[in-house]
């Protein structure tokens, strides 16, 4: 049974793994771990793993994760171009209004590719 | 890499009686047996594939993140290691990522994180996207994982989702939600709990149940199972 | 990501399996047994089994394979563009779960109704017959309890 997901995993992972199989194919990480950032509002019409509750929040650098091809363009079988991830961490009260205030010190992290980020 | 503990330590006590079966075939077990014979005659899939993949299934059974917690609980150096390269601290638990296929199964990714709690910051994990989570490691998601239910609620929500657990925090402890939505996995490594001084790594192994590496429960001396959780409707369902 | 509604908008009629019907009344649940048996293994023997089933049949979890899967779900794709040789993609399947364990299954309990969901999937879509379904499953059990 072929499935193009096990091809394309077994053409260019086997061995290494993915996201390890991507690594080095994206130039230098725009953004490092502190950086203040904002999650852009880019249209998603067709498929996006950017969650909308994040959209325009600011948020901290955590982690630079790896390189990837973004999902964006993955979906599509597009491979050929990667970009960095990183996870950021938001005060949950700058994601949801309502949150309690008395638990102010709360915090979400959640991955992103380097297109959703800008520097604030 | 060989694993190294005792584990023979029924040998010598004589035979224990037979753990008991259920000696009758239900049409359930039936019909999971006849889909997979008429499926596997049509095509739809191979009988290896299917060994594969259910091997991979009972394999990854009991958990190895468990092990890997107790383990980094003892030796401050394999901590460390856990803490910056799960992949290969993996190994030391009998987990290697790019199994059964070579790159990974088809759906996980090999890209583990593991989030260290301290007794001021607790991590939960969810995937509010679809129901990522580090199967190699942690073997299937529980049904309530991928329920709109916890997706949804859990990051907007998490102490009140965290309460239905069972577990309650006070508001200097700052409760972290890992929402894993791109390639990344996470689990979580909680606080070993007083009451366990001089315990060995079997023993410590017990209490890290798969909730406590989600991160919906705490270790304790004494809970080696996870709760069950009563499934509530979501009242506007997404459809993944 | 926006919440993906499924082609169609409202809810699917399901239309019962008489079959499935049959089982559902009459079959034992692993919980019945288990306690009858005095066993204490919280799944059946045959859980690992399905979801290597499930598994086999479609891709799993966050793949890009499932990306594309949700692109038919949001209706931007046709559904013969999807995975042309996923017999029954993994999404799909669930999807049809999460809702025939809310109707036609929802008094069975998990992971029972898991494969009476699947099966039900594999049936609407022609993938197996209830016919030979039903002729396989009495030759199982004579295989299964031969003497």
């Amino acid at each position: 049974m072929s499935q193009h997901d096990r091809t394309h995993h077994a053409k260019i992972a086997t061995g290494k793994g993915d996201p390890q199989c991507f690594k080095g194919t994206a130039g230098p990480a725009k953004f490092k771990v502190g950086d203040r950032v904002r999650i852009k509002n880019l249209p998603d019409i067709f498929y996006t793993r950017c969650q909308v509750y994040t959209r325009g929040a600011i948020g901290e650098v955590a982690v630079v994760t790896h390189e990837s091809p973004a999902p964006e363009d993955e979906a599509w079988g597009h491979v050929d171009q990667s970009e960095w991830f990183y996870i950021v961490r938001f005060k949950q009260k700058d994601l949801w209004p309502e949150y309690p205030a008395n638990f102010a010190n709360d915090t979400l992290q959640t991955e992103f590719s380097e297109r959703w980020l800008e520097s604030v | 890499m060989s694993n190294d503990h005792d584990h023979d330590h029924d040998h010598g006590h004589g035979h224990k009686p037979p753990a008991p079966m259920v000696e009758e075939i239900s049409d359930f077990e039936a019909l999971e047996i006849a889909v997979r014979e008429l499926a596997i005659e049509k095509g739809l899939f191979t009988a290896e594939d299917h060994r594969r993949f259910t091997e991979f299934a009972e394999h990854i059974g009991p958990t190895p993140a468990a092990r890997m917690v107790a383990k980094a609980w003892l030796d401050p150096e394999y901590k460390k290691l856990c803490l910056t390269d799960a992949i290969k601290a993996s190994f030391a638990v009998g987990v290697d990522w790019l199994n059964p296929t070579g790159f990974g199964t088809p759906s996980d990714y090999t890209d583990l994180r593991v989030l260290e709690d301290t007794p001021t910051m607790h991590h939960v994990v969810v995937c509010t996207l679809c129901s990522c989570y580090p199967r190699p490691i942690l073997g299937f998601q529980p049904e309530w994982y991928r329920t709109p239910n916890y997706r949804r609620r859990l990051v907007r929500w998490p102490r009140q989702v965290l309460a239905e657990f069972g577990l309650t925090l006070p508001p200097e402890v700052e409760v972290r939600v890992e929402d894993s939505n791109q390639k990344c996995r996470f689990i979580v490594m909680p606080v070993r709990p007083a009451g366990t001084e001089g315990w060995t790594e079997d023993q410590l192994t017990e209490i890290v149940t798969r909730d406590c590496l989600i991160g919906v429960a705490l270790p304790k001396p004494g809970m080696t199972t996870n709760i069950p959780l009563p499934v509530h409707k979501p009242a506007k369902p997404a459809h993944h | 990501m926006t919440e993906a509604a499924k082609p169609g908008a409202a809810r699917t009629e399901w239309t019962p399996v008489p079959l499935l019907e049959e089982i559902k009344e009459h079959g034992r649940v692993w919980e019945d047994l288990a306690n009858q048996y005095g066993v204490t293994n919280p799944d059946p023997p045959w859980k690992t089994s399905l979801d290597g089933m499930c598994e086999a049949l479609g891709t799993t979890s966050c793949s890009p394979a499932m990306a594309v899967e949700k692109r038919w779900l949001d209706g931007s794709i046709d559904r013969k563009d999807v995975g042309g040789a996923v017999p029954l993609p993994l999404l799909e399947r669930r999807w049809e779960e999460d809702e025939l364990s809310e109707t036609l299954y929802q008094d069975v309990p998990f992971p029972e109704r898991q494969l009476l969901a699947l099966t039900h999937s594999l049936i609407k879509r022609g993938l197996v017959s209830e016919e030979d379904l039903a002729q396989r499953m009495k030759q199982v059990h004579a295989r299964l309890t031969a003497e």
